[in-house]
């Protein structure tokens, strides 16, 4: 009986040293699903609607609109193929209102092909390519950024975010706080990329369904590479050339990706 | 390695070969529950349920056990977790079967046997009674108290060991909940630096910052976070702005006392260097994050404790930048490594 079981485990010992040493997994043609999770935080807090969050010059603000636009995912493999979703479907908007009960918002990428990824790129708005395909070429985004208040007229384009709320500083209490930044037309090129190493390989497989968690700071829209003031302009934000590419560099610092779920 | 791996595959073997050889008889063997000096009276009546070896390995079994929960795959200890004091590492709000997010931030499991009543709206009154909770909640574990009866009977483990642990030896709810508090109970973390610097234990000292730490504690929090538990037990409005994805209006659900608008049972603050994210909701990542909002984060939602009103008529607790980082030192002489790895504890 004893005997018996010892040849099991052994047995087993040896299917699973087999498989670790397996070191050539054939992938061709297998696809598999992608999420990426935003977690939008303030410092080290928690976002929260309504909440009153300290700016470093004093001022405050609270929103009750936080969203924005992202756009051209591409993930490159531990090989260096580089995976671009469809460009037609690689564009989201993340919508703090869209959130979970711990305002987690998920983007979902489809059909990715097998691969162990170690790098994801992504956009912060719209690009000028995209743009210039013309009202016409934006498929359903078009409909979409426009009932989630997205868009001014096509001749100005899309707002590449939102925070909407109020602010109060010294002299003002609960003013209004607009935060409208994109391009203009194609006079104003607002869109940025940011690229990021993986912390650990993105496993995609058919029966796995791994997961980038992404963690953005907002408070860096205000207190990013450039501090800005309510109190100097930046109260409303909307196509001003001076104004734009500074909320744009900074919104383009609030991203990091924290961790990697492989499951 | 090829150690470790030949004892993980061969260890299911020896146990279930050894324990065929037991037969469930109910020969109890008391397990001796010690109650650390610096601690206030044991709230949970040992008479009714005394401690023995065979309920608390039940209890630890049925802690690690999937099908406690409706997928099989939820145990207790998914959220909470023994290396983060028994909670749900870094999540603000716990996750359960089939992707569903709780309300509310796993608190530790620790020192227990000595609270009056459990959850952050002491919705729970009796120790026994509060695994129904997450149990049976869609979030959590999705189950049905009797259909977890089901799935223990059909299980050999549970067939014997419910015999050996109990006289009657019943596969029921009420013994299943009786062995879960066993395991609890014993959970007692009473073991840190600071512990040991109270119980004047193996000539345990605090640094200058931690000792500054403790008296500004002891002068600006103590009121609510009282005794060697950290927590006077009470439900308290701490001034937090409402989460209007959640509006969790706290103890105010069990009774709709309007008095009760926005409380949360005060925690303890035992292993809290680990026990991130804070508060009800998991808003706060780090403690800096925490005293910056008693500093100057508080909202006047209507009904704030009394406690944390200022002479000016504003909320809040004013600390330093020293104060801060002293109180922090100080919290950290809470941890209690002893409790994070004790094996009794650990699954493997």
């Amino acid at each position: 009986m004893k005997i018996t079981k010892l040849a099991w485990a052994l047995l087993l010992c040896l299917c699973i040293i087999s498989c670790s040493s397996d070191n050539e997994e054939d992938l061709t043609g297998q696809i598999g699903t992608l999420d990426l999770k935003f977690d939008n935080g303030v410092g080290d807090q928690d976002f929260i609607f309504g909440t009153t969050y300290n700016k470093s010059n004093g001022e405050s603000y609270k929103l009750t609109t936080l969203k924005y636009i992202i756009s051209n995912v591409r993930i490159k493999d531990s090989k260096g193929n580089i995976f671009n979703y469809p460009t037609a479907d690689n564009v989201f908007i993340v919508d703090e209102a869209n959130g979970n009960n711990a305002g987690e918002i998920f983007i979902t990428l489809n059909n990715v092909p097998a691969a162990d990824y170690t790098e994801i790129t992504f956009g912060i708005g719209i690009d000028q390519t995209r743009f210039l395909l013309g009202a016409d070429g934006q498929g359903d985004f078009l409909a979409e950024a426009q009932s989630a208040g997205m868009l001014w007229s096509w001749a100005t384009g899309y707002r590449f975010m939102r925070f909407d709320g109020t602010y109060s500083n010294g002299t003002v209490t609960d003013e209004a706080l607009a935060i409208h930044m994109g391009s203009v037309g194609t006079s104003l090129d607002n869109y940025r990329e940011v690229t990021f190493t993986l912390p650990n390989t993105v496993r995609v497989r058919e029966v796995a369904h791994p997961e980038i968690h992404i963690e953005a700071d907002i408070s860096k829209v205000f207190d990013g590479q450039t501090s800005v003031n309510f109190a100097d302009g930046y109260s409303q934000v909307h196509t001003s050339s001076e104004t734009t590419p500074v909320i744009a560099d900074n919104l383009k610092s609030i991203f990091e990706v924290h961790h990697v779920h492989n499951n | 390695m090829k150690k470790i791996l030949t004892i993980v595959i061969f260890s299911p073997f020896i146990f279930s070969s050894c324990s065929k050889d037991d037969s469930a008889v109910y020969v109890p063997k008391p397990l001796h529950f010690e109650a650390p000096s610096n601690f206030p009276d044991i709230a949970y009546n040992l008479d009714n349920n005394p401690l023995t070896e065979a309920g608390f390995e039940l209890g630890k079994k049925l802690f690690y056990d999937g099908k406690l929960s409706a997928n099989n795959a939820i145990p207790c200890a998914f959220c909470h977790e023994q290396a983060f004091a028994f909670t749900h590492h870094g999540h603000t709000l716990s996750h359960g079967v089939n992707g569903g997010i709780g309300l509310r931030n796993a608190q530790p499991i620790q020192n227990l046997a000595f609270q009056k009543d459990f959850m952050w709206d002491g919705a729970a009154s009796h120790l026994d009674l509060q695994p129904i909770i997450p149990l049976t909640s869609e979030l959590e574990m999705g189950e049905t108290l009797s259909n977890v009866i089901e799935k223990l009977k059909a299980d050999s483990y549970y067939q014997k060991q419910f015999g050996l642990a109990f006289e009657d030896g019943d596969i029921n709810a009420s013994n299943m909940l009786k062995a879960l508090s066993q395991f609890m109970v014993m959970m007692v973390s009473s073991n840190s630096k600071y512990d040991k610097y109270v119980r004047q234990e193996e000539n345990v000292s605090l640094s200058q910052i931690e000792w500054d730490g403790l008296n500004t504690f002891q002068n600006k929090c103590a009121t609510c976070h009282a005794t060697d538990l950290f927590s006077d037990q009470s439900y308290r409005n701490n001034g937090l702005s409402i989460n209007p994805r959640l509006n969790d209006t706290g103890r105010f659900k069990i009774l709709e006392n309007s008095e009760d608008l926005y409380k949360f049972k005060v925690p303890s603050l035992r292993n809290i260097e680990f026990t991130f994210p804070y508060m009800h909701d998991g808003r706060f990542e780090t403690l800096e994050a925490v005293l910056d909002f008693y500093d100057a984060g508080m909202t006047d939602n209507g009904n704030v404790d009394i406690s944390l009103k200022r002479d000016d008529g504003s909320f809040g607790i004013s600390l330093s930048t020293y104060e801060k980082e002293s109180v922090i030192a100080f919290l950290k002489t809470l941890t209690d490594n002893e409790f994070l790895n004790d094996k009794r504890f650990s699954e493997f």
